[in-house]
């Protein structure tokens, strides 16, 4: 056994994500005005509702979250520290308030107005509040839920994934939010981290680097919210310290995005390195979008009912509303 | 390569040890970090490519 026979595996599926990223960006130089970062989620989910996606593939394909996760670490590069120390704390308290304000309203509204019981509010909640599909994970093994409700909030965490990423950056544009606006108010109201990017690069540059900025410290808060589910529900594992949980949830990229950014901001990258690493960031970005896109599947946005998108589109209406109105206020 | 899902922030214990038997050491290695470690391992080492070849 070699390492060529360990790469081997994820050839073709690499070989697919890669095609479909030189289309997008062949498209998207020969198109005026068409993005190749939505062009690249646009054949994925082409792709994979028409022909599906080969099983040899799978495995390569896979490596689109590992691409996602590199290229935020990367981006880091391209981040001015002066900028994002400047609106770091209105940023950080509207995330704040988003993240606690759409856990309460969305339990409230799941087991109040809608009467679902059990873990399925808390998973829509954290879908919802924090970091979309990885959050219903996390704290689905939190509260040890049930195999059937984690697949209920996971396929309407997806469901409004695919609508808020068409949906926000057609709004941005609609409002007139500048980039800096529409990056955070994306970063605060959409749910998991690849549309939210996706749609803050649809909009431009600085909004993607805004967008991805506000929803890493968005994820950040996970594991707080893990320990607290915990401690609510009194189910935490006897050997799980809260300690060890925070840690255990907290996305350890975020740490290397930070290190490169204050890498990049200490002089210690030339002009022309950043620029490359920027290249290798958006490559990075255009290749996960394109496994993005093969990930969104129409059957398996079917296994959602009907209380899970209320409760999901109260959410979303009330905290983008409100988040709108903060980010055009305070930003 | 890490066998988990989700988004990103889905970190821990993560080793997938289908057919870890075929494979290399560096291999068995790898897949037994997370996802997130991962990510920041490749970035950081691409990063450090770019000081070598583009020094200030």
């Amino acid at each position: 056994m070699t390492l060529l026979d360990d790469v081997r595996p994820y050839v073709p599926g690499s070989v697919l994500l890669g095609g479909g990223a030189l289309f997008a960006t062949l498209l998207g130089g020969a198109v005026p005005g068409v993005q190749p970062l939505v062009v690249a989620v646009a054949v994925g989910v082409v792709a994979a509702n028409t022909v599906g996606t080969p099983a040899a593939a799978e495995p390569g394909v896979s490596l689109h979250k590992l691409a996602l996760e590199t290229g935020i670490v990367l981006l880091g590069a391209a981040i001015a520290i002066e900028e994002l120390v400047a609106a770091g704390p209105t940023v950080v308290g509207l995330v704040v308030v988003a993240v606690a304000g759409g856990l309460l309203l969305s339990e409230a509204v799941a087991r109040g107005l809608f009467r679902l019981e059990g873990t399925t509010p808390s998973l829509l909640a954290a879908g919802a509040s924090v970091c979309g599909v990885s959050a219903v994970v996390a704290i689905g093994r939190v509260l040890e839920a049930r195999g059937a409700a984690l697949t209920f909030a996971a396929a309407t965490v997806l469901l409004f994934d695919v609508i808020t990423l068409v949906a926000f950056p057609l709004a941005g544009e609609w409002l007139g939010l500048t980039a800096r606006q529409f990056g955070v108010w994306a970063g605060v109201s959409m749910f998991s981290t690849g549309p939210v990017a996706a749609a803050g690069f649809a909009h431009s540059p600085e909004a993607g680097q805004w967008a991805t900025v506000t929803k890493l410290a968005r994820n950040s808060l996970l594991g707080g919210v893990a320990v607290a589910y915990s401690v609510a529900y009194a189910a935490r594992s006897a050997t799980d310290s809260e300690a060890r949980e925070l840690w255990a949830e907290f996305p350890k990229f975020l740490l290397g995005f930070l290190l490169v950014a204050a890498v990049a901001n200490g002089g210690l990258l030339s002009p022309a390195a950043i620029e490359s690493i920027t290249a290798v960031s958006d490559a990075l970005f255009l290749v996960a979008f394109v496994g993005l896109g093969l990930s969104i599947r129409a059957r398996d946005l079917r296994a959602v009912g009907l209380a899970p998108v209320g409760v999901v589109l109260i959410h979303l209406i009330v905290v983008s509303a409100l988040t709108l109105l903060a980010v055009r206020t305070l930003l | 390569m890490s066998g988990e899902n989700g988004d990103g922030a889905i970190e821990g214990d993560v080793v997938d040890d289908t057919d870890v038997a075929g494979e290399t050491r560096l291999a068995r290695r790898w897949r037994s970090l997370d996802r997130g470690w991962q990510a920041l391992c490749l970035g950081l080492a691409i990063v450090a490519i770019h000081l070598v070849v583009y020094p200030v």
